[in-house]
């Protein structure tokens, strides 16, 4: 490899220039990320044809979560948003993600529940309706 | 002529170069913002350094070829591991070197078997993650060079990184890391050796399930020729964190890792020859890894897996294993 040529193309604007290029390339632009990832193993065996098409959906607290499983001849799992793993199980995958992604699975907080405003707590009981009036009230609220 | 590649927690002068060009770069605008690379939210200046994170992360989206089941990209998972990482670590290094006015400066590796022979509970206590190199685990990392402080915007921040489906996202924080988390101890001297030792580089299905050379250093097989996280996959699960992503090159350390890693197919090349598979008569699926097609790098068709055989002309290791 050439010295000249390895120095011009480590020049910042080269190297930038050659990202932009490369990522309208870049599947996960085309809906990789979608969650919609799916691994087509084939095999043949005694002359029999064999495809396995293995599409994930995961849910974790109820929620989908979006990471691009894959699965190969081996069975073995594999997730680019985790490039140095590979697990035995997509368990094992799932569970690597929410260690890897914790910001992701954070549990937002449960809604407070709604207090009425502190001028309301300082109002005096309203007087006493009757029971025709109370009625009355009760339809208002329909 | 060559530079020489030293290891880092023998060299204070080599170190202190490193940590100096690491901020600089990290300080450096390229002069592209985030919506440039499709990276969603408000633009923000892009960094030199930042461009290595975009590189890494785009290099993985591209499969090779696309829908692959073995997850084979252009940059992972195959006979182009080493190569590609060769590439990648030669623009980095020419970066450092003009940054620092130093063309003699070469990026220092991480001899991380040495720490791996120590017992598990001491390796995090190994001098790389000392107050004067690397600094230490937290998160964020708040010891050493690359410590975090929210009130100082010339500390070191990570600004892009990747969301749950690998997609590149905008952020702003502390470097993470977490060591012995995600894996108990680091890869041992004796790991290193039974790798070496394997004669073919590469080898049919060229994926992850492969006994070669290429798949054991990358870390995909153990010692017993079962899957396992081994070697370069291990140190990046070891030290957590960033390093788990697809954005790892956000931790200094995952230049010195791989620093490592490519001196360790040095090293078996010294022993086997300058040799790599597949040649071009391999199919059309194996398109971005036969030897004479052009890696995934601004260089084009002048970088291919043949020209990275051999660089004795731009660097070499002062000690191969």
């Amino acid at each position: 490899m050439e010295t000249k040529k390895l120095a011009t193309g480590a020049a910042p604007r080269k190297l930038s220039d050659y990202l932009t290029r490369a990522r309208d390339k870049a599947p996960a632009h085309a809906g990789h990320g979608m969650g919609g990832a799916q691994s087509v193993r084939e095999d043949n065996y005694r002359g029999h044809e064999i495809e396995i098409v293995t599409t994930y959906k995961i849910l974790v607290d109820g929620k989908k979560i979006r990471a691009p499983l894959g699965v190969d001849a081996s069975g073995q799992v594999h997730c680019h948003s985790l490039p140095n793993y590979q697990t035995a199980s997509a368990v094992g995958m799932v569970r690597a993600l929410i260690d890897g992604f914790p910001e992701e699975f954070e549990r937002k907080p449960a809604p407070a529940k709604r207090q009425p405003p502190a001028s309301h707590k300082r109002r005096p009981a309203p007087a006493r309706k009757s029971r025709s009036a109370a009625k009355k009230g009760s339809k208002h609220e329909h | 002529m060559a530079v020489v590649r030293k290891n880092i927690s023998q060299n204070a002068d080599v170190r202190d170069q490193y940590i100096q060009g690491v901020q600089l770069l990290k300080n450096e605008a390229s002069g592209r913002k985030t919506n440039e690379f499709g990276i969603p939210g408000a633009a923000r200046s892009v960094s030199t350094y930042d461009l290595f994170v975009i590189w890494h992360v785009t290099a993985m989206m591209l499969e090779t070829p696309p829908g692959n089941p073995a997850g084979r990209n252009s940059a992972h998972r195959g006979p182009v591991f080493a190569p590609w990482h060769r590439v990648m670590l030669m623009l980095f290094e020419q970066n450092l070197q003009r940054l620092l006015n130093d063309a003699n400066f070469g990026l220092p590796y991480w001899d991380w078997a040495e720490d791996g022979d120590l017992p598990p509970q001491q390796q995090s206590a190994a001098a790389i993650w000392g107050a004067d190199c690397m600094g230490g685990q937290g998160n964020p990392v708040t010891t050493g060079p690359f410590a975090f402080s929210q009130s100082d915007p010339s500390a070191f921040r990570v600004r892009i990184s990747t969301n749950i489906s690998g997609e590149l996202r905008s952020v702003n924080r502390g470097l993470r890391r977490a060591f012995g988390v995600s894996a108990d101890a680091l890869p041992r001297t004796a790991h290193v050796t039974h790798a070496l030792a394997l004669s073919p580089y590469d080898s049919p299905d060229w994926d992850a399930d492969t006994n070669s050379f290429r798949n054991r250093i990358e870390g995909w097989m153990n010692d017993e020729g079962v899957s396992a996280t081994w070697l370069h996959n291990l140190v990046h699960v070891w030290v957590g964190g960033e390093m788990l992503l697809g954005s790892s090159p956000n931790d200094p350390v995952f230049f010195l890792n791989h620093c490592n890693i490519d001196r360790l197919w040095e090293s078996w090349m010294t022993r086997n020859g300058r040799v790599y598979v597949p040649d071009m008569t391999a199919g059309a699926d194996l398109k971005g890894h036969r030897i004479d097609d052009p890696i995934n790098s601004p260089l084009g068709r002048s970088a291919t897996p043949r020209e990275t055989l051999d660089v004795s002309e731009i660097y070499e290791y002062d000690a191969l294993p």
